[in-house]
């Protein structure tokens, strides 16, 4: 089982039918001339990255842009067209009032397997106290939290809401609240370690390629800004694959993966144990 | 005269090459025109639009000697964060393949009828796939 953990649907098809939609999308994700695509292409792309499984993110923006890019509802929508393929996080935005109340329908109703947060979108810290109500309905739950951690290429984004040390005080009073730092809170990966090291309900992901091509970026995070060694000796249990597509190269990424200096076993977690454990909990 | 039509596809690999000389075949027919030139031109930059001879030890052979012309592992320039798009570009040798391929080619038009000699077939190349692709085929006379 190969997933991909954090992968953001804005432009498949089935789901922009809307035009003025698409474009509200492609402003707020600051994301351009990529049309959008068909299910088939979809499929096409996991097939040669080699996914079984994909993680779609909704994602609320209403406070800060007024807009909700993907709703709860469109994504549900997204993985009843594929359910062995797609798997839905919820989006609300921890500063509209209504956001428990919307998360408890995107869980219970909708079916969705766990939240999306963007820190530095939607400006609040990981212990601020509106967020505070969500991860106690996920709890409850059993339900993990993805946040968009460190620095983040979407327009009106403040990187010091996702530095990973603003995670730790979360993963401290919360121990049975899974979360994933998202792109390792990149650039702050050596603080991410830190704080992964210590909590075995803090995971992360590995999306992110802001320079050089795949092979090269991760050669440099996943062997030299965080050593090789602490991956596959330490934190094997908590790097999952995400590639963020389509703001990054999914399958480039998936492939690189194989050639990093890491045990077999180690690749086998990254790319599919850790993420079951994240989604459903540990044995 | 100009007539001109358009075809739009998925590819399914990441260096494919589709066959489409029944497509150029259709739009010269369907263009009415009996003598001229048809044009069958790439919309992109990472796709190639060439004529060869189609056997599978043919397509094995270009794919291979792109590849080797062209290797994954370069430190290509063009392997950074594009502001344009907010993606990262990793398609260097999409773009360089389609430079030596080219992206499009020309047939005559003769008595109402693509003129290709025996071997030869339009293939559609795909440099950096999977991707919704389209070609224009642009057939021009009288």
């Amino acid at each position: 089982m190969f997933v991909d953990v954090r992968v953001y649907p804005d432009f498949y098809e089935p789901i922009n039918a809307d035009p003025a939609r698409e474009e509200m999308r492609h402003e707020v994700m600051d994301i351009h001339k990529n049309g959008t695509a068909k299910l088939e292409h979809i499929k096409n792309q996991m097939r040669l990255a080699g996914l079984d499984r994909m993680c779609l993110m909704a994602h609320d923006y209403l406070t800060e842009e007024g807009v909700t890019p993907v709703t709860n509802e469109e994504v549900r929508q997204l993985v009843d067209l594929e359910p062995d393929r797609f798997i839905g996080f919820a989006g609300v935005d921890p500063h509209d009032p209504e956001a428990p109340g919307k998360l408890e329908h995107a869980l219970d109703d909708l079916g969705l397997a766990g939240l999306y947060l963007h820190p530095g979108r939607q400006r609040f810290y990981p212990m601020d106290e509106c967020a505070q109500p969500l991860y106690d309905i996920c709890q409850v739950r059993n339900k993990p939290v993805m946040f968009h951690g460190g620095m983040s290429w979407e327009p009106h984004t403040l990187a010091k809401y996702g530095r990973a040390v603003e995670f730790e005080e979360l993963a401290e009073t919360r121990p049975d609240l899974r979360i994933c730092l998202g792109q390792l809170c990149w650039p702050w990966v050596e603080e991410a370690a830190m704080v992964m090291v210590k909590h075995q309900n803090v995971y992360a992901d590995t999306g992110l390629l802001y320079f050089d091509c795949a092979r090269e970026f991760y050669h440099r995070l996943l062997t030299e800004e965080v050593p090789a060694t602490w991956v596959d000796r330490s934190l094997r249990h908590q790097v999952m694959f995400g590639s963020a597509n389509p703001r990054f190269e999914q399958i480039r990424m998936a492939h690189e993966l194989d050639r990093l200096p890491l045990r077999d076993s180690t690749i086998e977690l990254i790319k599919g144990a850790n993420a079951l454990d994240f989604l459903h909990g540990r044995e | 005269m100009v007539y001109e039509t358009s075809f739009t596809m998925l590819t399914n690999q990441y260096n494919q090459y589709v066959i489409v000389t029944d497509k150029v075949e259709q739009a010269v027919r369907e263009s009415g025109i009996r003598n001229g030139l048809v044009t069958v031109l790439s919309r992109h930059t990472t796709t190639g639009v060439t004529t060869n001879e189609a056997l599978e030890c043919l397509e094995s052979d270009i794919d291979e000697f792109l590849c080797r012309l062209v290797p994954e592992d370069h430190p290509y320039a063009h392997a950074r964060m594009l502001k344009d798009y907010g993606s990262t570009a990793g398609n260097p040798t999409g773009h360089l393949k389609s430079l030596v391929v080219g992206n499009h080619v020309h047939f005559l038009v003769r008595d109402g009828r693509m003129e290709r000699g025996g071997a030869q077939e339009v293939y559609f190349c795909e440099f950096d796939g999977p991707s919704e692709r389209t070609f224009c085929v642009q057939v021009m006379g009288e």
